[in-house]
């Protein structure tokens, strides 16, 4: 409960809820419609993730995580995290169960950012279901070619910014 | 899925809550594919983990799942009522705006920005960029606009990183990602590509 990032999200939750129920014109209501919506719609897909991710953590030792993905592996760690996150055709619910599993299996920040940054532009999901038939296939050639080298330069960042960090 | 629509952003406002026709919507929804295909996925695992590492591990492996949900899971619901919450209260029209075309550095700097402050799923963002393509932006701020959404938008982040990631490694993430939207529409105006976009958009003339 003292996590800042959980103390910050029911935060917002209290200041957004008073703000809405403030503002008037149902905002409240609506509010609380939408994230109900949100939360059912995500929930099976939440709970499926983490309990596969879960089993799959027990099946592969421990010890795989953290060779492929665990500090030690350093830049080879970004990688595979790159390519694990490019594969994953499904929503946040999914990708962010599986990154939270190999966090507690011992991956490391730089290759968890790899791979979440890595999930975030290329998820195949989203452009099947919005870029290609809104905006063409030649956009989404040139949108992945355009962003072939993030996930990589997110994990070596994180990678250069930790042990620059470390060393004081 | 249906077809994106930006007012609405997905939401079944239509539909009275807590009708019938609202939680069929829903659970069509929240049973879809994905749910399945990782519903098998997760027995496959749990028959593999049991045959193999037998019932005490098996027993481990989903008291241990269950331990990570029940840590998860308030977080999460309270990360999507926040989102509820400036879903409900946002202008959505206005944002529409920001997105507009605009040339030079300026203009991925503007794009970035509008895509941090994109609240809602790829329904509104892609919705946005479609927009912004059929007024003749550039290729450069349309790709700006949907990597700083898909990598930097605040909304996203507490919905999605924090909850399940931690502040630490959510504010991490975030300053790492923050110049590369930017990159890669700097890229995106390099590369020697053909761009022929869909004229999807309300607005004539599509872009380059």
């Amino acid at each position: 409960m003292t996590n800042p990032g959980v103390l910050l999200i029911y935060g917002l939750l209290i200041v957004l809820g008073t703000a809405a129920l403030s503002r008037g014109h149902g905002s409240f209501q609506q509010g609380l419609i939408r994230g109900a919506e949100q939360l059912i719609k995500l929930l099976p897909r939440m709970l499926c993730a983490l309990v596969a991710a879960g089993f799959l953590a027990m099946l592969v030792p421990t010890e795989v995580v953290s060779n492929f993905l665990g500090a030690e592996a350093g830049f080879m760690a970004i990688v595979i995290g790159t390519l694990a996150g490019m594969i994953i055709p499904a929503g946040p619910a999914i990708s962010f169960s599986i990154a939270a599993v190999l966090a507690n299996e011992g991956a490391s920040v730089p290759a968890l950012v790899a791979f979440t940054t890595s999930w975030g532009v290329f998820a195949l999901h989203r452009v099947i279901i919005f870029e290609i038939p809104l905006l063409g296939i030649s956009f989404t050639r040139l949108r992945m070619l355009s962003v072939l080298i993030l996930p990589l330069l997110a994990g070596s960042l994180t990678l250069a910014a930790m042990s620059t960090l470390s060393k004081w | 899925m249906s077809r994106p629509d930006l007012t609405s952003s997905s939401n079944p406002s239509h539909v009275r809550p807590g009708s019938r026709d609202w939680w069929a919507g829903l659970l069509r929804e929240g049973f879809g594919l994905s749910f399945w295909l990782f519903g098998a996925f997760a027995i496959g695992m749990g028959l593999a983990s049991y045959v193999v590492l037998g019932p005490q591990t098996f027993d481990t492996a989903v008291s241990g799942s269950l331990e990570l949900v029940g840590n998860t899971l308030p977080r999460v619901a309270a990360a999507q009522f926040v989102a509820g919450f400036v879903w409900a209260m946002l202008p959505h029209d206005r944002i529409s705006q920001l997105a507009g075309a605009r040339h030079g550095l300026r203009g991925l700097v503007i794009a970035t920005a509008a895509g941090i402050i994109t609240p809602g799923g790829p329904t509104s963002a892609y919705s946005l960029l479609a927009i912004a393509a059929g007024a003749g932006a550039d290729r450069g701020i349309l790709i700006t606009y949907i990597t700083s959404w898909a990598l930097l938008a605040v909304q996203r982040i507490i919905v999605w990183d924090l909850p399940f990631m931690g502040a630490e490694f959510s504010a991490v993430r975030f300053l790492v990602c923050l110049p590369l939207p930017i990159l890669a529409g700097m890229i995106a105006r390099r590369l020697p590509l053909s761009l022929v976009l869909l004229k999807t958009a309300p607005q004539p003339g599509a872009g380059k």
